[in-house]
Parts: structure tokens; sequence; C-alpha cells
């Protein structure tokens, strides 16, 4: 289902309502993509039981610009701009007690028929110690990706950069895996895709 | 029509781990908008540090005081957005209890103080260049906030943002200052050993 939400603030889910699944007897899970109208990128949600995911598209320029400016050469600002970086956000949203918890090592990355995983910081931090890369830099990269395992109380959450090595506008599935409240869950979010490599225009979107 | 898949529970067995960590962390009832309790409180790992504006941080003067040990970045939406409201509650709070102790982790002086033009706090700001103190904390995302009992324990944490000046809030942490009767400091969760037994900044 193609579904697009023009909202820049994922809190204002009343433009999710075409499509929310309920199956019956069963809490909705809500899950789709739209565009951010400030940025004109393309973001993918999920809003389930306690549990809130969204990742956004961040073009290439600007994680240059940011690891640029924190020590990284432009070779290396590079390789991290093109490695198909979203901006993630994932929170408990319970209210009461009930620990979310999740782990990026078991999420699936579904491309051209293969499975893989995404690139978490373990990944980076040996291809940074054979790069050579400085202590400041690479702190500065460790703190901005996003936690590879947490258990989240209610009304936590944490935000950062998730790398899916991949190359500009590629499309991908994402098979999500998380705890609640002792149960597992998975979701499949279909078509996401890289943003490409390119320089927007004010009023342009990503697609 | 692509339909997305129902969250359903997953047949794997690689879950017994996070299992058995949600099992310990599920002990005390919650409420969102405070500050979790810690499954396992710990001793908090002292730490030195050179505080931006001048002087050092020492995790150790405020012994004796509630601890809001916030660790943060200037590039962090979200540790931005609760500046303000952790500068409203240092206000409020007055410090005489309760103290805020804001962990720069990973950026240099400069990065701290332009921050400031923009974000003006009066707290404390001990710099963590390297990030080892937030590794000792077993801090794993920015922003993250620690509470540390008179008698240095950490007792609850809060990952991303809160109101901390909200009223209930500021009556919470008031209410850490003053060690009910049989808790010790220890918020009832428990004590493990600490990671570390003093830290140094550069």
């Amino acid at each position: 289902m193609s579904t697009r939400c023009t909202t820049s603030n994922f809190r204002a889910w009343s433009c999710l309502a075409v499509f929310v699944l309920i199956p019956a007897g069963a809490a909705a899970l809500e899950s789709g993509s739209g565009v951010d109208p400030q940025s004109g990128l393309r973001f993918w949600f999920v809003r389930d039981e306690g549990m809130s995911l969204r990742l956004a598209q961040i073009l290439p320029d600007q994680t240059r610009g940011f690891f640029l400016a924190r020590g990284f050469s432009a070779a290396q600002a590079d390789r991290i701009a093109l490695s198909c970086v979203f901006q993630t956000d994932f929170r408990n949203i319970a209210t009461g007690d009930a620990p979310l918890a999740y782990d990026l090592r078991e999420w699936v990355v579904h491309y051209r028929g293969e499975s893989r995983r995404m690139k978490l910081r373990a990944d980076w931090a040996r291809e940074w110690q054979e790069a050579g890369l400085a202590p400041g830099p690479r702190t500065a990269f460790e703190w901005a990706l996003y936690p590879t395992a947490q258990i989240y109380q209610a009304g936590d959450y944490n935000w950062g950069i998730a790398t899916f090595d991949l190359p500009p506008g590629a499309r991908f599935d994402l098979e999500l895996v998380w705890t609640r409240a002792g149960t597992r869950y998975r979701h499949l979010i279909r078509d996401m895709q890289c943003v490409e490599d390119r320089h927007m225009e004010p009023g342009e979107t990503a697609e | 029509m692509k339909r997305p898949a129902r969250g359903r529970p997953a047949r794997v067995g690689r879950g017994s781990l996070l299992g058995a960590l949600l099992f310990l962390a599920t002990a005390v009832p919650a409420d969102e908008t405070l500050m979790a309790p810690l499954a396992q409180s710990f001793a908090a790992p002292d730490f030195d540090l050179p505080c931006e504006g001048g002087g050092r941080c020492r995790l150790a003067d405020y012994r004796g005081k509630v601890v809001l040990l916030n660790f943060w970045a200037t590039w962090c939406p979200p540790c931005r957005a609760e500046m303000p409201s952790l500068e409203r509650a240092w206000q409020k709070l007055g410090g005489k209890e309760v103290v805020v102790l804001a962990v720069n982790v990973g950026e240099d002086e400069d990065a701290i103080f332009a921050f400031q033009g923009d974000y003006p706090v009066s707290f404390p700001i001990p710099m963590d260049e390297s990030g080892a103190v937030a590794r000792a904390f077993r801090v794993t995302g920015l922003p993250t906030t620690y509470l540390v009992t008179p008698d240095g324990r950490v007792t609850h944490r809060a990952m991303g943002t809160r109101e901390w000046d909200s009223a209930a809030m500021l009556a919470w942490l008031r209410a850490q200052a003053r060690p009910r009767r049989g808790e010790a400091g220890d918020g009832g969760s428990g004590r493990s050993r600490p990671d570390q037994a003093a830290l140094n900044g550069r």
C-alpha cells in the first residue's frame, strides 16, 4: 500500500487512520510512510501497543556536513553519508509498567533477495579502528549512532542515526523484532528506500 | 497492495536473555513521566572532569545531595529540547537538596560555549570528551539521566527527555532527597557492584 502522510511531527497521528489495521480482538498496529513537508524526505513508522518507531531519510549532504564538522575526512564523511542513513526514534509509549526491548542485531534487511544485518556500532568501530580514526571523531560517531540494544521503561526513548550499508536509492524491506512485557513481536516494513545522493530544491520531495 | 505485516509474537528462540532482563526490569511499577527505577542500583562511578567555564567537576563533591546526572551533547535534538526544563528545575530546586550536573559527552569547550549562546544554563557542565564517564555509567544513548542518591548510588534512570520542572517531577526529586525508613538510598531495587571505582578527566 502506498501511503503518504504529510506531517513533520510524528506525534500527529490523525493522518494515519487510512492504514490502521485492527485485527479482531487485538490491539491496533499502525504502519506506513509519509513525506516530511519541511525536508521533503520520506519517513516510515510503526506504532503498536506501547511502542513507536520512526525512521526518516537523511540526505547524504546532511550527513557529510555533520561528520565533517566533527573531524572526519571528506572520504570518511562520504563513506558514512552513502551508507543509507536514517534518523531513528524508537520509544516506549506505554503508560505504567511495560518494558520494551530491542536488539538491532536481530533486525533483518531484505535487499535484492538477500537477508542481511544493519551496520551497527561494533561494525563501524572495527572499520574506524582499521582506518586509524582519531579518538575524537570516533567518540562523536559512536554517540551519534543509534544504540544497538536497549530496554526502555515507560516514557523512555532514544534518538540517533541508523545505517543500512546500502547504496543510494536502494529499496529494501526491514524486519523488526521487539520484546514487550516478555512477549516478542515481529513486523515487516515493506519498500523502504535509501535517499538518493542529490541536492534537493525547495519544494522538492525525495520521490 | 503491499500490506504491512501485523506485529505478532515471534517464534525465534533468541529472546531468552532479553526476556530475563525484562523480567528483572518489571519488578517496580513505573510512572512514565518520572524516572524508572533500575532493576539493580549501583554505586555511582566517581569522576573528576574539567568543568565548562573552568575548574573541576567532581561527583564526590555532591555527596549528601541528590544528583540529577544528565548525559547530553549539543548535536542531539532531544538533549537540546530538555535543557530549558532542566535549567528551570535547577532554579526551582535551588541546589540545596537536589543538584543538576549535565555531563557533555564527546565535545570540546568551544562547542559547548557556542551552544550556551542559544541555551543558557547555569548548572555545572562536566566535559567528558572521551566518553569514558558515560561508558562507566552504562550510558548507551543520549540523553540519559540518572538519579544519584545522597549516599552515591544510582537508583533511577530516564532515557530521552522529561519535563524536569513539572510539579510531579519536582516533588518526586525532593522526596528522593529524604530517604524513607528502611530504604537507605537504595531505591528498593537491589545493589550491584560498581563498574569502576574512579575516573579522571583529561
